[in-house]
Order: structure tokens, then C-alpha cells, then sequence
């Protein structure tokens, strides 16, 4: 069983994949703040290199859920120089996988378009976009000099698959439900390389909408989603 | 116009004010001793740019920035946080100066970023401004071009002409040694000219974002060239022609 730092353990997306997670591998949970159910984690502070290496030490696969989305200094900190921090401790660690994360950048731009893939970047100057934004080309250097398998999960919108019918509403458009995420994630720690080293998967869970497709997780990854979800929003006829 | 120049203490700081000086009213700001002789154009500033207060008060009556990317001469000895500082600077330091441009009403910025970032390629392809940029995790070529990344955005955002100019490896015709020529080499004084044609573009308002933003190469002029300069429609830095192309190196036999 793979053993995998989980950083970013305690916030909004972490503890809603984690328990799908566990008979994959073997984590060891990181944060600056306490798990929501109060397991123990180590305290890691993405700002501090020593911190983030030490961590890293005797791991297999690192995977970087942290993000800092408003503060003008803690977004580059945490999101910038924090993935940094990882990469460059793969580098001197030998450690050959890392799971990045993040936004995907320009959903609304593409709201008219349909079979929508990989699109261009266009962050803007907004904290969160720009930081992040920054992250994914420092990951793509680390990757591509040092041979680490980079898998980056852009999001929109995540959240609990439902469980009953839907009346009345639409689905999102590129959302992501927590035991397809789960699962991509368990793909992308098991998949020996991916090519460049790096490459960025939206990650959706409804396309009946032929907006934004997922055919590049599908054939990197194998990724599908566990059940055609889309059939939970229909209407009565 | 009045133009703020980052990196004043830099040589190629020095090189810009040379070259804006006559007809410019500039803000130097570099943490160097200003020259001795006095010119009442010609004003000196000091302090962190990731403080914005103080870009604030660096940006106020300007009209245009150039940021030369050039690092400070201060960064800490210890590797790692001279990586961690360069990174800060060029990322969260751009924006916070930019921002401060922004809110100043400022219209023109010019940001060096630097052609190392294709030296991974091999010397068998001509490099112009349509090639992906590949950096190492060099400290100086990974950050130098995150904070062109950073630079970029405002253009998306804002009616302001963003241009960057991607330079070769700077040094002074004069003291380039034959035997060791380099594809990449720009002499300061056209890295200079350059920044002075930048500031001539007139592109805040136009309605598509990447018209607003301008990406040039700059190095020498030299024969069978790996890295164009001016060659790609809609990529020319309108008048810029370098005038120190090694000639005695690349010409005279002596490469």
C-alpha cells in the first residue's frame, strides 16, 4: 500500500475523499488546523521548507489540496511558494509522484461553447486564480526536470453526489461529486506516468451537457464516473 | 512622461535611466547610493515593493512602470531564501506593483522577464515568441518568468499596456570575450532602447486583452541566429533595430 501525504488534510475537500481513500493507501494527514472529526495530523506549515520536506520524508506519493484563496500575502505563501515547497522536496526526496490541485481557471468564459477540453489559462489578477495559476507552471517545471509524475485536478464545484431524485433544477456544469474524485485520485497515485510528467484533468462528474468533457481523464487515467449521475435531475413526463 | 524604473542600482537599470533621461522624468528605485551629480529630473526612492504602501507612494504621479526584473543586490546568502525571496519578489512583489499602478491610474508597465527560459531547447530551432517557454528551476529563470505570468494578467483585466520584454544574456559589447560567444547575448544599451520603444505603445485601449499585452524577444543581431528578434508578424517592437551585434565576435571569425 502506497503511502501518501495528504496536505491540506483538514480542509474543505480532504475529509470528504478520505474514507473512500483508505483501503488504497496508507496517509499520514497534514494541516495547520485540526481534522474535523479531531484524528491526529501533523502540523505542516506550507510557508516552512523544513516542514513540508520532513513531512515528505519515506512517502511514495504527495498529494497538495492546500490553498489560501483571499489574503494577499497568505495566497502566495501558501498556494506559490507552498507547491514550490513540495516539488523541490520531491526533487531532493526521489519522490516521483505528486497530486496537485486547484482551480479551473476559466469555466465562465466558456459558458456559450460546448465540448470544451483543455483551455488556455486566463486567471486574471484575483488572489486565488493568479496563485494558484503560478503553482501549476511551478509543478510543470519540477515535472518535467526531475521526472516526477504530475497529476494536477482542476475543480469547479465539488460536493456530495445525490442520493435521490432532483425535481425542478439543472446541474452544474463542471462539478465534481466526492466519490469520483475519491476514485480519480486513487487512479492517479496508481498510474506509473503521465505524459510531459504533468498534465491538468477537469474534473467533472455529469457531461450530459456536452460542455466541458472529461475524454482526456478517460483515456490518461481511465477515470469514469461510478454512476451516470446526470439521471438524478430528471423530469417527470 | 515620468516613469518609474525598478532596479535602478542594477547596470541594467543604470542602462534604462541613461537612455529616458533626456527626454523622461524618471523615479529611480534601487537601494544604491544615487550618482553624485544632480539632475532636477531625476528622483530616487527606496523601499519594499510587497509593501503597498509603499509602491503606493513609489507609483503616485507616474505614468508609466518599468520593472527591469532584475533581482536586488541584498538577497540572502543562504540558497533557499534567496530562492524563497526571488519568488516573492517577482510574484506577489509584481502584483502588489501593478495593483499600485492600477490604482494610480497608471497605463503603461513594461516587465523584463529573460530568454533563458529556452535554453533547454535544442540549438537546432529558431526560437521566436510563439515557442512555449521551457525554464529550468533555476531560481533566476523559474521566477523571472513567473513574474512575467503575474505581469500578463493585468492586461486581462485592465485597459493598461502591459509589454514584456524577454532579454538575452546582458553584458556590454566591449567586454564580450571571443571565446566564449553566446547565442543569447544583448549589449545593455539596446536592452535599454528597448524599454524606452516599450513605453511608446499605445495600447491601453484597445477592447482585446491580448492586444493590450506585448511579448518582444531582444537580443543581437547576429548571423544564423537561434533566437529571432522582430521576425513574427504582429511580434516586432516597432523601431527596435540593435545596434551592438558582436560583429568582431560573430562576423570576424572569431566564433
Amino acid at each position: 500500500m502506497k503511502k501518501v501525504l495528504l496536505l491540506g488534510a483538514s480542509g474543505q475537500i480532504a475529509p470528504n475523499i478520505i474514507p473512500d481513500m483508505e483501503s488504497h493507501c496508507d496517509f499520514t494527514l497534514a494541516d495547520i488546523k485540526p481534522y474535523p472529526d479531531g484524528r491526529p495530523i501533523e502540523h505542516v506549515d506550507m510557508r516552512q521548507y523544513d516542514q513540508v520536506r520532513d513531512a515528505m520524508q519515506g512517502m511514495d506519493a504527495v498529494m497538495n489540496f492546500t490553498v489560501n484563496r483571499p489574503d494577499p500575502i497568505l495566497s502566495f505563501h501558501v498556494s506559490t511558494l507552498g507547491a514550490l515547497h513540495v516539488m523541490k522536496a520531491a526533487a531532493e526526496l526521489g519522490i516521483k509522484k505528486v497530486v496537485h490541485t486547484g482551480p479551473q481557471l476559466v469555466r465562465s468564459y466558456y459558458d456559450q461553447d460546448f465540448e470544451i477540453t483543455d483551455v488556455p489559462r486566463a486567471p486574471g489578477t484575483g488572489y486565488y486564480g493568479i496563485t494558484k495559476m503560478l503553482s501549476y507552471e511551478i509543478c510543470r517545471t519540477y515535472a518535467r526536470t526531475y521526472d516526477i509524475q504530475t497529476i494536477c485536478f482542476v475543480f469547479n464545484g465539488l460536493g456530495l453526489e445525490p442520493s435521490e431524485p432532483i425535481k425542478g433544477e439543472d446541474f452544474p456544469p463542471f462539478r465534481i461529486f466526492w466519490k469520483d474524485l475519491a476514485h480519480a485520485c486513487c487512479l492517479a497515485l496508481d498510474i506509473e506516468s503521465v505524459p510531459d510528467n504533468y498534465q491538468e484533468f477537469n474534473m467533472v462528474s455529469m457531461t450530459a451537457h456536452q460542455k466541458y468533457t472529461m475524454e482526456k481523464a478517460r483515456r490518461i487515467l481511465g477515470y469514469e464516473p461510478a454512476e451516470r449521475w446526470e439521471n438524478y435531475y430528471k423530469r417527470d413526463v | 512622461m515620468n516613469v518609474l524604473i525598478t532596479g535602478a542600482e542594477s547596470r541594467l537599470g543604470q542602462a534604462i535611466a541613461r537612455e529616458l533621461a533626456p527626454g523622461h522624468r524618471l523615479r529611480l528605485w534601487g537601494t544604491g547610493d544615487p550618482p553624485s551629480e544632480q539632475d532636477e529630473n531625476i528622483t530616487y526612492f527606496e523601499g519594499d515593493m510587497r509593501d503597498p504602501d509603499v509602491a503606493w507612494r513609489a507609483v503616485r504621479n507616474m505614468q508609466a512602470i518599468i520593472y527591469t526584473g532584475e533581482p536586488p543586490p541584498n538577497l540572502p546568502e543562504d540558497d533557499l531564501a534567496c530562492e524563497q525571496e526571488l519568488l516573492d519578489l517577482a510574484t506577489r512583489g509584481t502584483h502588489v506593483l501593478f495593483k499600485a499602478g492600477i490604482d494610480a491610474g497608471i497605463k503603461r508597465f513594461v516587465y523584463g522577464s529573460t530568454l533563458q527560459i529556452f535554453e533547454s531547447y535544442p540549438d537546432d530551432v529558431y526560437i521566436s515568441e510563439m515557442w512555449r517557454p521551457m525554464p529550468s528551476t533555476d531560481k533566476f529563470h523559474l521566477t523571472r518568468y513567473l513574474g512575467e505570468m503575474t505581469a500578463r494578467e493585468f492586461a486581462r483585466d485592465f485597459p493598461v499596456a502591459v509589454t514584456v520584454l524577454r532579454l538575452g544574456k546582458l553584458i556590454a559589447e566591449e567586454d564580450a570575450s571571443p571565446q566564449d560567444p553566446d547565442l543569447m547575448w544583448v549589449d545593455y544599451r539596446d536592452a535599454a532602447r528597448a524599454f524606452r520603444l516599450s513605453l511608446n505603445r499605445d495600447a491601453q485601449s484597445e477592447l482585446k486583452w491580448n492586444n493590450r499585452f506585448a511579448l518582444h524577444h531582444i537580443c543581437a543581431d547576429i548571423p544564423n541566429p537561434k533566437y529571432l528578434v522582430g521576425k513574427i508578424s504582429g511580434f516586432q517592437l516597432r523601431g527596435f533595430q540593435p545596434q551592438h551585434n558582436f560583429e568582431a565576435i560573430w562576423r570576424g571569425g572569431g566564433a
